[in-house]
């Protein structure tokens, strides 16, 4: 559900969490971000940063500064004042990607869990499977048929959270039990309703069907869009993944490790909650791509 | 310029608040675990109190100094010594180009600092020295100290002979056994009562398996409310699953039935609760405790961590310099 009035949750003596509600859905992220923008906006006496996430948004601030009372009086008078979600606007940067789906490193990953840890049914044909589509191939069209929101970053530097925005290729995965050793760098996919790129290769619990040979994370700065920063992403952003083959792959490959790839970005949008509701209206969400 | 001829355990370059402004993109603020000791060993060899030193773990790292230069060792006891022969800590001590500093096994408490008059000087990153080696951010190269490495030095004049009071200082247990402040939330609604009764009355063993990232807590099984149990799917099977959500640095994070402190160089969110936070009054007493020691946690409200955080600050200043 959606709070009536948002919680304030202390965390210590520096930060807050501010919780709009207790589900996951796209709703209470607008909710987080359009704070965050806002606090930003109007530069917050005492607030460090925030963090927004799916349900919450987390607010560092300087007890020096500010009280923990005068903060969450300031922060509920500027909630009330942003009015209902729809009038939201955020800067939105668009970002292709791409991916080869079914690829064959994070099916030799899914190959290794299998030999070592425990058996299960590979990736692709389980989350096809749980989510009633025909097949992997299905799940393939279904999961790059839409545009993600980048609903927050965390759990490792840089690795992006992110949500369907077309409510037509929404889908749900559990997580992996226990989790995986390893999971190669760039592979993409999803636990619960949100989809991840994982930055660099690191231990994992979702289900892996794909890889982008685009560096999403880059410590070295080769790369003009890492100008301001070492990771790529940001929330509010949007990611649509790009199916492609394994020449494809290896070409954009060669590209990255020459540091000649251009990232393909789009800048000049900005994206309208209101606009997305009413669009969303107008979509048969009984029909699948 | 310090040369590395003995790493120690894991010696890292950490600058104090570090590196602030980045939670949201995942970067935690990594830092010296104990930043009461790390401020007055800056202060004592008259650099700014968050200037960049060196953070030693367990056993301490032997430097040979390449110029002349003023230093001071604070914080957890690892029987500094200047060619061999013992100097004191919580004080400036001069140091003579070619002469080596050395840091042992520690005795009392955990993690040394060590300053250098004119202080670290390697490329930030992200607005911070701070070396977060889990993501190869900050110090040199990203990682802990290695043999061989040159530590560069900005230009500094040090005295030598100042001495922090040992009022000003933190007293570090020798008991092996801690309290620590806790301030309840953000999820102490979904820990029952007696799940609060026992948190607050055991003294809970601290795991070998703790480091920058993590404490982990050795101690009985938690209970839930309802709440733990009657939720949205989204949030997960277990009763400690829920909804990702950000985590405050400090925040003792319940991953199934484990509490882990995430500490300095934590992750950023997650999807399990946090019932209780360690405020950054207490980070010293964290940084100082040795696996095996215990704590045991009190609850302190928001005001009284706030008021225990400025006590800290104050002492953390030219005043308590003799």
């Amino acid at each position: 559900m959606i709070y009536p009035e948002p919680r304030f949750l202390p965390g210590g003596d520096r930060f807050v969490l501010i919780e709009f509600g207790n589900e996951m859905n796209l709703e209470l992220n607008f909710m987080a971000q359009g704070l965050a923008t806002a606090i930003a906006e109007q530069h917050t006496k005492g607030v460090i940063e925030t963090a927004p996430c799916f349900a919450s948004l987390l607010v560092h601030y300087d007890p020096d500064e500010i009280s923990f009372a005068d903060l969450n009086k300031e922060m509920n008078a500027l909630i009330r004042s942003l009015g209902p979600s729809d009038d939201i606007v955020l800067d939105s940067r668009l970002f292709y990607l791409p991916t080869m789906y079914r690829d064959p490193w994070t099916r030799a990953c899914v190959e290794d869990y299998c030999a070592k840890i425990t058996k299960k049914e590979l990736d692709p044909d389980f989350v096809a499977r749980i989510n009633g589509l025909a097949d992997a191939e299905q799940l393939v069209r279904v999961h790059s048929g839409t545009e993600y929101w980048v609903a927050s970053l965390g759990f490792w530097p840089g690795l992006p959270f992110m949500m369907a925005l077309d409510p037509r290729c929404v889908i749900t995965a559990p997580k992996y039990n226990p989790p995986r050793t390893w999971t190669p760098q760039g592979t993409v996919g999803m636990g619960g309703a949100s989809t991840a790129i994982y930055p660099v290769a690191t231990p994992g619990g979702y289900q892996i069907f794909g890889r982008t040979p685009v560096p999403i994370w880059d410590t070295d700065k080769r790369f003009p869009v890492f100008h301001d920063s070492i990771v790529l992403f940001r929330a509010g952003d949007r990611v649509k993944f790009v199916p492609i083959g394994k020449e494809e792959f290896e070409f954009v490959e060669a590209k990255v490790k020459e540091g000649t790839y251009i990232y393909n970005v789009v800048e000049y949008q900005k994206f309208s909650v209101r606009n997305y509701k009413a669009w969303t209206k107008l979509l048969d969400t009984t029909k699948r791509f | 310029m310090l040369e590395v001829i003995k790493p120690g355990l894991e010696t890292s370059i950490q600058d104090y608040p570090g590196r602030i402004g980045y939670w949201a993109q995942g970067f935690p603020p990594s830092g010296p675990m104990d930043s009461w000791s790390f401020r007055l060993a800056n202060l004592l060899v008259g650099n700014q109190p968050g200037a960049a030193g060196l953070e030693c773990q367990f056993v301490g790292p032997s430097l040979r100094f390449q110029r002349d230069a003023v230093v001071a060792v604070t914080g957890a006891d690892m029987k500094p010594t200047l060619d061999g022969k013992p100097i004191p800590m919580w004080e400036s001590v001069a140091v003579k180009a070619g002469q080596t500093l050395a840091l042992s096994f520690v005795t009392v408490g955990a993690r040394s600092y060590i300053a250098v008059a004119g202080s670290i000087d390697t490329a930030p990153s992200l607005g911070s020295r701070s070396t977060f080696h889990k993501a190869g951010v900050g110090g040199i190269e990203g990682h802990a100290l290695k043999a061989g490495q040159v530590i560069p030095v900005g230009k500094g004049v040090g005295k030598a002979g100042r001495r922090a009071k040992s009022e000003a200082r933190p007293q570090i247990s020798t008991t092996k056994s801690w309290i620590v402040e806790v301030v309840a939330g953000p999820n102490d609604d979904w820990i029952d009562e007696a799940g609060h009764k026992r948190f607050l009355s055991t003294d809970w063993k601290l795991s070998s398996k703790s480091d920058r990232t993590g404490f982990r807590l050795e101690g009985p099984d938690w209970t839930f409310t309802e709440k733990a149990y009657n939720k949205a799917p989204e949030h997960g099977s277990e009763p400690s699953n829920i909804i990702d959500q950000g985590y405050p640095v400090g925040a003792i994070n319940l991953a199934g039935q484990t509490p882990i402190i995430l500490v300095n160089d934590g992750p950023s969110m997650g999807g399990f609760i946090n019932p209780y936070t360690v405020p950054s009054a207490a980070f010293w007493k964290l940084g100082q405790a040795k696996p095996a020691e215990t704590l045991r946690f009190q609850v302190v409200s928001v005001d009284r961590a706030q008021a225990l955080r400025h006590e800290i600050d104050a002492a953390c200043a030219e005043s308590s310099i003799v």
